[in-house]
C-alpha cells in the first residue's frame, strides 16, 4: 500500500544523504594536500524493508558509514621505514660536515703539510747549519701542529654539536609522547561514544611516524582504540594514557657526552638498546664514527710527537747541546699539539746533527720516521695511515649516502603505495561530485514531482467540493 | 586491477625526480668545473686514498730530487776544486823535475822556491774553499777552515761547556793528544748533582756513540776522555744536571783542522749517499789518504831553499802519489755524480708514472662527462615539461 508522505520522506533521506556525500567529497578535496590524510568514503545503505504479503514496505536511504580508507600494514611498514631513514639521515648530516673538514681533494690539508714537514727535515739535513732551513722547518712544524689542533677541535665541536642534538631530540621525543597520550585519550573518548575519530587517527598515524623517526619502536592498538608504544628493550613509552619519558645525563666516562635514560631509571643508560631512528644515528655517529676519526688523529699526533722527540733528544743542536723536545710533550693529544716554545724562541735549538759537529744526520733520521711502520700495529707509515683514515671517512660517507638513498627510495615507494590507497584523487572526487550532484538533483526533482502530486491531491478535493 | 593514481603521488613523484636529477646534474657540473673525477673523499674513497698516497710519494720524490741536486752541486764544486789542485800539482811536478836535475843551481832553486809559494797558497785556498757558507773539505766540521798555513804539533782546543748547560762552573782541557786523526771528545752528564755525585758518559766521536756510564766521583778530578786528553770541571754556583755537555776538539799533528766524517743525504727511500770528500782523505795521509800534500810541498820548498837536490828528488815520488790521490777522489766525485744521476732518472720515471696514475683516478674524462651532462639536461628538461603540463591537464578543464 502506497503512501505519498513516505515518498516525500524517502526524497528527504536521498537529498540529505547525497548532501552528506557531497560534504565528504568536499572534505576530501579540501584535504588533498594534508599530510597523512586518509580519504573518506560515504557508504550508502538502503533502508528499504519490503513486506510483499501486505503489499506494503518502507523505502529509503541513509549513509551507513563514512569509511576511512587505510591500510594498517602499509602504515606499519612506513613506521618501520621512518626509523631507517631517520637513522641514516642523522648520520649523513654529521658525516657530511666531517667530510668537509677532511676534504683533501684540492690539497692544502694535513697530507700536504705532513709531506712538507718531512721535506723540511730533509732540507735541514742537507744544510744543517742553515738558519733559513731551520726557520722553514719550525714554521712548517707550527703549521702542522696548528692543522692537527684545528682538525681535532673541529671534530670535537662536531661531537659536541651532535651531543646537543641528542638532548634536543630527547626533548622533542618527550613532547611527542605527551601528544600521543593526548591523542590516545581523544580517540578513546570519541570512539566510546560511537563517534568517528578519523581525523584524530590520521594525526596519530603522523605522530607515530615522527616518533619512529627518532627512536625504533614497536606498537599495537588496543581494543579501545588506544595505541601502546614500546622500544626494543621492551620498555613502554606509551601505554594508553600512561607515558614514560626519556632524559639525558652527561657520562664522565665518555667526555661528559650524554647518555640516554628513562626518567624513572636514571642509572640505566639505554644507548645500546637504540638501533634505529635519529637518536641511535646521532649516538652512533658521535661515539663511533667521529670518535674514531678523533682517535686516529690523536694516534697520529702522539706518534709524531713521541717519535720526533725521541730522535730529537738523541741529537745535538747548533750549540752542541743535547736536543730537547721538538714538540711540546705536555700533552700528546692532537688538540694540544704544539712546537716546543724553546724551539720557536731559538731555532738553533733544533737538533739537526748526530754529533756536536754539523753533520745533519739527526735531521735525516727524523726525516726517516716517515718511512717507519709505526701505525696500525706496525703495518703502516704515518702518511699511509692518514690516507686510510681519509679513505675510510669517504667510505663511511658513501655508505651512509647510499643507505640513505636506498632507504628513502623504499620510504617513497611505501608512501606511494599508501597514497594509492589513502590519498585523494581530484579526478575521482570530481566524478563523485558529478555523481552525487546528479543524485541530489534527481532527488530534488522527485520532491518537486511529489509536490505536484500533493497539489493534485489537494485540488482534487477542492473540485469535489465545488 | 585499476591502480589509483592520486594527485599527491604525482606531485611527490615529480618532486623526487626533479630533486634527483638536479643533484646528479649538480655533481656532473662540479666535476666539469673542477675537471676532476674525485672532488670529495666519498666520490671514490679508495681512489682518494690512492691520490693522497701518490701525492705523498710525489712530495718525497721532489724532496729526494732536491737532495740529489744539492749533493750534485757540492760534488761538482769538489770535483772542479780537485781538478784545479791536480793542475797545480802538475806544475809543481814540472818545477821539481827541473830542479832535481844536476843542471839546477842554488839560484834557480831559490827562484823555484819563490815561485812555489804562490802555488802552495793557491792550493790551500782551493782546499779551504767554501760551498755556500760551508767548507767543502772539513768533514762535518763545516764551519771550521780545514787547512792551516803551517803545520802544528798535536794540540787540543779549549774545552767548551755547551751553552744550554745548567752547570755554571768552568771546564778546562789538559794533556797531550796522542791520536792519529782529528777527533771531538764529549762528556755528557747522566745524573746531575755536585761534581762528586754526578755520573757521566764519554764519547770519542762527537756524541754519536757513548761509552758506559761512569760511576760518581770521576768528575771530582781531571777526567781522562781518551788519547791523552783530560777535562777538568770546576764547580760554580749551580750543580750539574742531566744532559749537560762538555766537549773538546783534538787535532793530530799536521795542517788539518777538520775531521774525517762524511756528509750524507737521503736520495731515495732508505738510500743515503755520501757527498763530501774529506780534506783528511784527499790532502793528508790519514783516513784513506797516503800522502800529506801540504807537507810534501813545504818539504819541497825547504829542500829548494836549502839547495838540497836529493831532498827535491825525494819529493818526486810523493808528488806522483799526491797526484794519484787527488785523481782518485776526483774520480770518486764523478762516480757519485753518475750514481746520483741514475737515481735522479729513476725518480723522474717514477714521478711521471705516478702523475699518470694520479691522473687516471683523479682527472675527469671530459668527453664522457659532457655526454652525461647532456643526458641529465635532457632528463631535467623532460621533468620540467612534465611539471609545466601537470597543472593544465585536469578533469576540471572538461567539466563545465
Amino acid at each position: 500500500m502506497g503512501d505519498i508522505g513516505r515518498v516525500l520522506n524517502t526524497t528527504r533521506e536521498a537529498i540529505l544523504s547525497n548532501l552528506t556525500a557531497l560534504n565528504v567529497t568536499g572534505n576530501n578535496i579540501a584535504n588533498v594536500d594534508t599530510p597523512g590524510y586518509s580519504r573518506l568514503r560515504p557508504e550508502f545503505g538502503s533502508t528499504a524493508i519490503i513486506d510483499s504479503s501486505k503489499e506494503q514496505g518502507q523505502f529509503g536511504i541513509k549513509i551507513t558509514d563514512i569509511q576511512r580508507l587505510y591500510d594498517k600494514y602499509l602504515e606499519a611498514q612506513m613506521v618501520q621505514q621512518e626509523q631507517a631513514v631517520g637513522y641514516n639521515d642523522a648520520q649523513m648530516d654529521v658525516l657530511n660536515r666531517v667530510e668537509g673538514i677532511f676534504n683533501e681533494s684540492t690539497g692544502g690539508g694535513l697530507n700536504e703539510l705532513l709531506s712538507k714537514f718531512w721535506d723540511a727535515w730533509s732540507q735541514l739535513s742537507a744544510n744543517p747549519t742553515g738558519i733559513t732551513e731551520r726557520d722553514n722547518l719550525v714554521s712548517v712544524s707550527q703549521s702542522l701542529a696548528s692543522m692537527f689542533r684545528e682538525k681535532a677541535n673541529e671534530l670535537i665541536s662536531i661531537q659536541s654539536d651532535t651531543n646537543n642534538l641528542v638532548s634536543d631530540t630527547v626533548t622533542e621525543l618527550n613532547k611527542y609522547i605527551d601528544e600521543m597520550v593526548d591523542l590516545n585519550t581523544k580517540i578513546v573518548e570519541t570512539e566510546i561514544s560511537g563517534g568517528s575519530a578519523a581525523s584524530t587517527r590520521d594525526q596519530r598515524a603522523e605522530l607515530l611516524k615522527k616518533i619512529s623517526q627518532i627512536i625504533d619502536v614497536n606498537y599495537y592498538e588496543e581494543a579501545n582504540g588506544s595505541l601502546n608504544i614500546f622500544i626494543s628493550n621492551g620498555r613502554s613509552l606509551v601505554e594508553g594514557t600512561n607515558s614514560w619519558k626519556l632524559d639525558v645525563q652527561p657520562n664522565p666516562a665518555n667526555s661528559n657526552y650524554y647518555d640516554v635514560f628513562f626518567q624513572d631509571t636514571p642509572g640505566v643508560p639505554i644507548n645500546n638498546r637504540l638501533q634505529g631512528g635519529k637518536l641511535a644515528g646521532l649516538l652512533d655517529v658521535r661515539d663511533t664514527n667521529v670518535a674514531g676519526y678523533l682517535n686516529d688523529l690523536n694516534n697520529m699526533a702522539s706518534t709524531i710527537i713521541n717519535e720526533v722527540n725521541t730522535q730529537h733528544n738523541s741529537g745535538y743542536d747548533l750549540n752542541g747541546n743535547v736536543g730537547g723536545n721538538f714538540f711540546s710533550a705536555t700533552s700528546t693529544l692532537a688538540k694540544d699539539m704544539q712546537v716546543d716554545p724553546a724551539i720557536i724562541a731559538d731555532v738553533t735549538k733544533v737538533a739537526a746533527s748526530a754529533t756536536v759537529d754539523s753533520d745533519g744526520d739527526n735531521a735525516r733520521l727524523i726525516n726517516n720516521i716517515k718511512d717507519s711502520l709505526l701505525m696500525a700495529g706496525g703495518t703502516s707509515t704515518i702518511d699511509n695511515f692518514y690516507q686510510t683514515v681519509i679513505a675510510r671517512l669517504g667510505n663511511d660517507v658513501a655508505d651512509a649516502k647510499s643507505s640513505l638513498d636506498h632507504q628513502t627510495a623504499i620510504a617513497n615507494q611505501i608512501q606511494s603505495e599508501r597514497d594509492a590507497v589513502s590519498g585523494v584523487s581530484i579526478d575521482e572526487e570530481m566524478l563523485n561530485l558529478i555523481k552525487y550532484q546528479a543524485a541530489y538533483n534527481a532527488a530534488s526533482r522527485l520532491a518537486a514531482i511529489v509536490n505536484q502530486m500533493m497539489s493534485t491531491l489537494i485540488n482534487l478535493g477542492i473540485e469535489t467540493a465545488i | 586491477m585499476i591502480t589509483r593514481v592520486t594527485d599527491k603521488m604525482k606531485y611527490d613523484l615529480l618532486n623526487n625526480s626533479i630533486y634527483n636529477t638536479q643533484s646528479q646534474y649538480g655533481e656532473i657540473m662540479e666535476k666539469m668545473a673542477s675537471q676532476k673525477q674525485v672532488n670529495k673523499p666519498s666520490d671514490d674513497p679508495l681512489g682518494m686514498g690512492k691520490i693522497l698516497d701518490y701525492r705523498t710519494v710525489k712530495a718525497q720524490i721532489s724532496s729526494y730530487k732536491a737532495n740529489i741536486d744539492s749533493s750534485k752541486s757540492w760534488l761538482s764544486a769538489t770535483e772542479s776544486n780537485l781538478t784545479n789542485v791536480n793542475d797545480i800539482l802538475t806544475k809543481v811536478k814540472e818545477l821539481a823535475v827541473a830542479q832535481a836535475s844536476a843542471t839546477a843551481t842554488a839560484s834557480t832553486r831559490q827562484i823555484a822556491a819563490d815561485s812555489l809559494q804562490p802555488l802552495i797558497d793557491q792550493m790551500r785556498s782551493l782546499a779551504n774553499s767554501k760551498f755556500g757558507n760551508r767548507y767543502l773539505f772539513s768533514g762535518t766540521r763545516t764551519d771550521t777552515e780545514p787547512f792551516a798555513a803551517t803545520s802544528s804539533t798535536a794540540r787540543i782546543d779549549a774545552a767548551v761547556s755547551a751553552s744550554g748547560n745548567t752547570f755554571d762552573g768552568t771546564v778546562t782541557s789538559g794533556g797531550t793528544y796522542t791520536g792519529a786523526v782529528n777527533k771531538t771528545y764529549t762528556v755528557k752528564i747522566i745524573t746531575g748533582g755536585t761534581l762528586a755525585a754526578s755520573t757521566y758518559q764519554i764519547s770519542a766521536d762527537g756524541g754519536k756513540t757513548w761509552g758506559a756510564t761512569q760511576p760518581a766521583g770521576g768528575l771530582s778530578g781531571p777526567v781522562t776522555v781518551g788519547d791523552g786528553i783530560d777535562l777538568t770541571l770546576t764547580a760554580g754556583t749551580v750543580d750539574l744536571a742531566a744532559n749537560d755537555m762538555f766537549y773538546v776538539h783534538a787535532y793530530a799533528p799536521g795542517y788539518y783542522n777538520g775531521n774525517g766524517e762524511e756528509l750524507s743525504s737521503e736520495v731515495g727511500m732508505g738510500v743515503t749517499s755520501n757527498y763530501n770528500v774529506t780534506g783528511e782523505a784527499a790532502f793528508t795521509d790519514q783516513g784513506g789518504g797516503t800522502v800529506n800534500l801540504f807537507k810534501v810541498l813545504d818539504d819541497l820548498k825547504t829542500a829548494l831553499e836549502n839547495n838540497d837536490a836529493d831532498g827535491v828528488r825525494n819529493q818526486l815520488d810523493s808528488l806522483d802519489q799526491a797526484s794519484e790521490q787527488i785523481n782518485r777522489y776526483t774520480a770518486q766525485c764523478g762516480t757519485r755524480t753518475n750514481g746520483l744521476d741514475a737515481s735522479n732518472t729513476a725518480l723522474e720515471d717514477m714521478d711521471l708514472r705516478i702523475t699518470g696514475l694520479t691522473s687516471n683516478i683523479e682527472d675527469a674524462d671530459m668527453a664522457a662527462l659532457i655526454t652525461e651532462y647532456q643526458k641529465k639536461q635532457l632528463a631535467l628538461q623532460a621533468t620540467y615539461k612534465m611539471a609545466g603540463d601537470m597543472g593544465s591537464i585536469s578533469i576540471l578543464n572538461f567539466l563545465r
